[in-house]
This record gives C-alpha cells, sequence and structure tokens, in this order.
C-alpha cells in the first residue's frame, strides 16, 4: 500500500497536537479520496463532446483509443491524400478518388477487432457491446475518412462527379474492409481484402471504358457498391453477434 | 442463489467443452479444479456471458444471461478476469482499470475514487501512474484483478487469478478473495490446490467437461483419506483421488 499506514495513531491526545486527525476520520478512506483526485485522467475535449453526444462516457473512451482515429494515424492520413491531391494537380488524373476509399477501408479496418483490441476477450463481457463500439467506431473513422477525402477532393479541383462519386465506392470498400477484418479477426487480412477488392475494380473499369475514374464516375456502379456494402455490413453485424453453441 | 447451471453443456465444433454440468452458488468463494482441458475456462466463459451454452439454462444473479437487458444488466455487476487477459501497453494501470470501469457504465463520477480503491486493494498504488508496458508479469496480473474488482461485482469470475503471483502475493490475494467472498459470490478456477484449501469455502473438480466432486475442501481430503493417492497435502491426496476415480469410471464405460 503506498496510503497511510492506518495502524498510526491517529487519534489525536487529549493534549490537542495540531496535525493529527480526529478519532471519527477513517485516514485509508481520506487516502483514497486523495489518490482519486491525484490519479484521475482529465478526458479531453475530444473525448468530452464524444461522451456528450453519445450520452456514455464508456463509449466515447472505447472511440478515442481507436488506433485508426489516434493523431499518428490521422496526420498519416492527410498526408497520403494531400500526396493524392498534389499528384492529381500535377498529372490531372483524379487519384484523391482512388485514393480515398483505400485509405477509408484501411482505417475502418484498424478500427475495431481482436487483432486489434489486446483486452478483446474481457470487452466481450463488458455492459457497453461490443456492437455498439463497433458501429461507433465504424462510423466515426467514415466520417472522418469522408471529410479528409473531400476536402482533398475539393483542394485539387477535381469534377463534380469525382468529388463525390467516390463516396459510394469508399461505403463498399470500407464495409468489405470491415466484414472481412471481422470474420477473419485479423485488420492485416481486412485492409488486403479492402485494397486488393478496391485495385480490381479499379482496374477493371480502366480495362473497360479506357478510363481510371470509371470506377468512381460510373453512375451503373452505384447498385453495385450499395449492395456490397448492405451485404458485408450485415456480414459484419452477424460476426459480432454473441456465437451460438451448436448441440 | 446467484449463480444457477442446469444441465449446461458446450460444443465447440466436435470437441466437446463442457457436458452437462449442473451448479448452484451463493455468496461465498467457489472454487473450480481440474486439470487442463477439463473445461473451467470454457465453464467461467459462459458464465462471463462471453459464449453461450449449447444446451441447458443459466441463471446469473437471478437473470436469464440470453436476453439482452438481463445480459447488460449482469455485465454492469459482473467482474472477470479473463485467463489470457491482452493489456494496452500505452494505458497506465489507473487508466487501464478505468477504462473497464466505463466499460461497465458505472456512474463517471464514481469512477474516480473506484479506481483508486481497486489499485489500492491490489497493492498497485505505487504503479496507478505507470505505463502497463513497463511492469512484471505478477503486477499485469494484479492489475487485471484490479479491473475486474472495480465495480464491486456480485459475481466475480477469476481465471487462474494467481498465475504469475509471487508467494507473498499469492497470501495477500488469498485475504482479499476471502473479504470479497463475504458479499459476493467469487468463481476461481485455479489448477494449484492449496489456492483452493486456503481461500474458498466450496469446491468442485471437473475432468472431461464433467464435475465429478462438489463439496467442501474438507469434503474432498477426506476422499483422499486411506486411499494412498498421490500429493503432498491432504487436499491434493483428495484431489488426486477423484480425479482418478473419474478416470478409472470413464475407462469402465468407454
Amino acid at each position: 500500500m503506498t496510503g497511510p499506514d492506518t495502524s498510526w495513531d491517529v487519534t489525536g491526545g487529549p493534549d490537542g497536537v495540531p496535525g493529527r486527525a480526529p478519532s471519527d476520520v477513517d485516514m485509508n478512506q481520506v487516502w483514497l479520496g486523495v489518490a482519486a483526485q491525484v490519479w484521475r485522467r482529465r478526458p479531453d475535449l475530444p473525448e468530452r463532446l464524444a461522451g456528450r453526444l453519445l450520452r456514455s462516457p464508456g463509449l466515447a473512451r472505447a472511440l478515442v483509443v481507436t488506433p485508426s482515429l489516434l493523431l499518428a494515424w490521422v496526420i498519416a492520413s492527410a498526408v497520403v491524400l494531400a500526396a493524392g491531391t498534389a499528384a492529381t494537380l500535377g498529372t490531372g488524373t483524379p487519384y484523391v478518388a482512388l485514393l480515398a476509399p483505400a485509405v477509408a477501408g484501411t482505417g475502418i479496418a484498424y478500427a475495431y477487432g481482436p487483432g486489434i483490441d489486446p483486452a478483446w476477450e474481457l470487452s466481450r463481457s463488458m455492459a457497453i457491446s461490443d456492437r455498439m463500439v463497433l458501429l461507433v467506431r465504424a462510423l466515426a473513422v467514415f466520417a472522418l475518412n469522408a471529410g479528409l477525402g473531400l476536402v482533398a477532393s475539393l483542394a485539387s479541383g477535381a469534377a463534380a462527379a469525382v468529388t463525390f462519386g467516390w463516396l459510394v465506392p469508399m461505403t463498399a470498400v470500407s464495409a468489405l474492409a470491415l466484414a472481412v477484418a471481422t470474420v477473419a479477426r485479423s485488420a492485416n487480412v481486412g485492409v488486403v481484402a479492402g485494397l486488393g477488392g478496391w485495385t480490381i475494380t479499379v482496374l477493371s473499369g480502366r480495362a473497360a471504358s479506357g478510363q481510371f475514374t470509371a470506377a468512381v464516375t460510373s453512375s451503373a456502379l452505384v447498385l453495385p457498391y450499395l449492395v456490397v456494402a448492405a451485404a458485408c455490413g450485415a456480414i459484419a453485424w452477424c460476426a459480432t453477434r454473441i456465437p451460438r453453441g451448436t448441440p | 442463489m446467484n449463480v444457477q447451471i442446469t444441465e449446461v453443456t458446450r460444443r465447440f465444433g466436435r470437441t466437446q467443452a463442457v457436458a452437462g454440468v449442473s451448479l448452484e452458488t451463493g455468496p461465498g468463494v467457489f472454487g473450480l479444479l481440474g486439470p487442463n482441458g477439463a473445461g473451467k475456462t470454457t465453464l467461467l466463459r459462459m458464465m462471463a456471458t462471453v459464449v453461450p451454452p449449447s444446451s441447458g439454462s443459466m441463471r446469473l444473479l437471478g437473470r436469464d444471461p440470453g436476453s439482452y437487458a438481463s445480459r447488460k444488466e449482469i455485465r454492469r455487476r459482473l467482474g472477470y478476469l479473463p485467463q489470457n487477459l491482452g493489456y494496452y501497453p500505452g494505458f497506465t494501470v489507473a487508466e487501464f482499470v478505468e477504462y473497464f470501469a466505463l466499460l461497465k457504465e458505472m456512474p463517471a463520477g464514481q469512477v474516480p475514487r473506484a479506481v483508486a480503491a481497486a489499485v489500492e486493494r491490489v497493492d498497485l498504488g505505487g504503479k496507478a501512474r505507470a505505463k502497463l508496458r513497463t511492469l512484471s508479469g505478477g503486477m499485469l496480473r494484479r492489475a487485471g484483478i484490479a479491473q475486474a474488482i472495480v465495480n464491486d461485482p456480485e459475481l466475480l469470475l477469476l481465471d487462474e487469478p494467481t498465475a504469475g503471483l509471487d508467494p507473498e502475493q499469492r497470501m495477500v490475494f488469498r485475504g482479499l478473495l476471502r473479504d470479497l467472498g463475504q458479499r459476493s459470490t467469487v468463481v476461481v478456477s485455479t489448477h494449484l490446490v492449496e489456492d483452493v484449501g486456503a481461500a474458498c469455502s466450496q469446491v468442485a473438480v471437473m475432468n472431461e467437461g464433467q464435475v465429478v466432486f462438489h463439496g467442501t475442501p474438507a469434503d474432498l481430503t477426506a476422499r483422499g483419506e486411506g486411499t494412498g493417492a498421490a500429493g503432498d497435502a491432504p487436499l491434493e491426496r483428495g484431489y488426486s483421488s477423484v480425479l482418478a476415480a473419474a478416470r478409472s469410471s470413464l475407462a469402465a464405460r468407454s
């Protein structure tokens, strides 16, 4: 124990020696009160805002410790998209539109799962369900990446069809990465699936139309993207249910 | 009764991890003994609502963990230390304990004091602000115990809690177990017979997914008397005797 030795004489003598605690004071409780204040963690602004928005300090804490929402990760994502912006401005090819879904898919795969959360087993016994944590983290990572992507896309001066065209494929790529990461219980596998799926789609679009941007500008692909996103979302939902036995 | 388990089974593919276990226990310290692979961890994981049973029924703290609302309420009042507890290396001890206090939906205003109390109870006050990556294995285990008791749980499930603790810490921990068992139901899975003898009021021995003995440590000791069973202490001889009988019974049936 680092607290006070409760065997100390804290009764205070009849001479009223200053500094001695009155007999009805539990020094152990006093120490706990002090320790609670000294060790108390002060939530930062994003956590306080998330706590108010989500109405749950626990969910807010689970959100702000998401690996792909940590500052270093966000900076890395911004740097990749900034490089894409520079390449777009330099070459005229809308690299931002092709990079944004890949960056978002990678972030989503690293948002949640046994490969990401060291105390995964313990987390699954908590009152705040892991499904809720998954949902909140995935939405937050998606929203952040959508914001970064839009800024990069606008900065690169892309046409409106390209600027907003990648939002739907980004949803599909993110859902694919999340579903695979959840089922395979590995963020890396999720990243490979998301990036692989997106690369195949982009190259297929180019082969079919001769344009790099076909994967984000073709209206014929919107429905397939949405179907993939919905199916992958359902897979992730099922994969995070409490597993049933096999009687 | 805080734990009521009736004919519970759990299969993983072709493996029958738990095969028809029935147990009831109220406040006190309940020891689960058994060799590796006996089904202790799976039984504890079912009680922790991490995995559901394949068949049979469970009631924990008077509730059915099969329904979402009841499961959530059970989890608020549950403490769980898994056998393989992962750690967030960048967290301090206090942050680690606080994280799980929040995930257990403790009122935010009560969390700092509860964290301080839990950290002090496991004698980690001097390391409260140390990063987990700097701690020894025994200290990490104690941090794990602190998160399990931070919400003053009514049902505390501990899987091999003394693994990695030095002898002095094990003695202190047994005292903590006895103290917690005054008000809560504490289920301790272990393969260390002396932990059971020192801290538990009831004990069950598991083998091949089944409970082959249920009684007090004194009853278990009595089962070893005059049998010539292996073991350095009377309780160990009782444990060996029960296991030997269970194994020969299984062999005769097969």
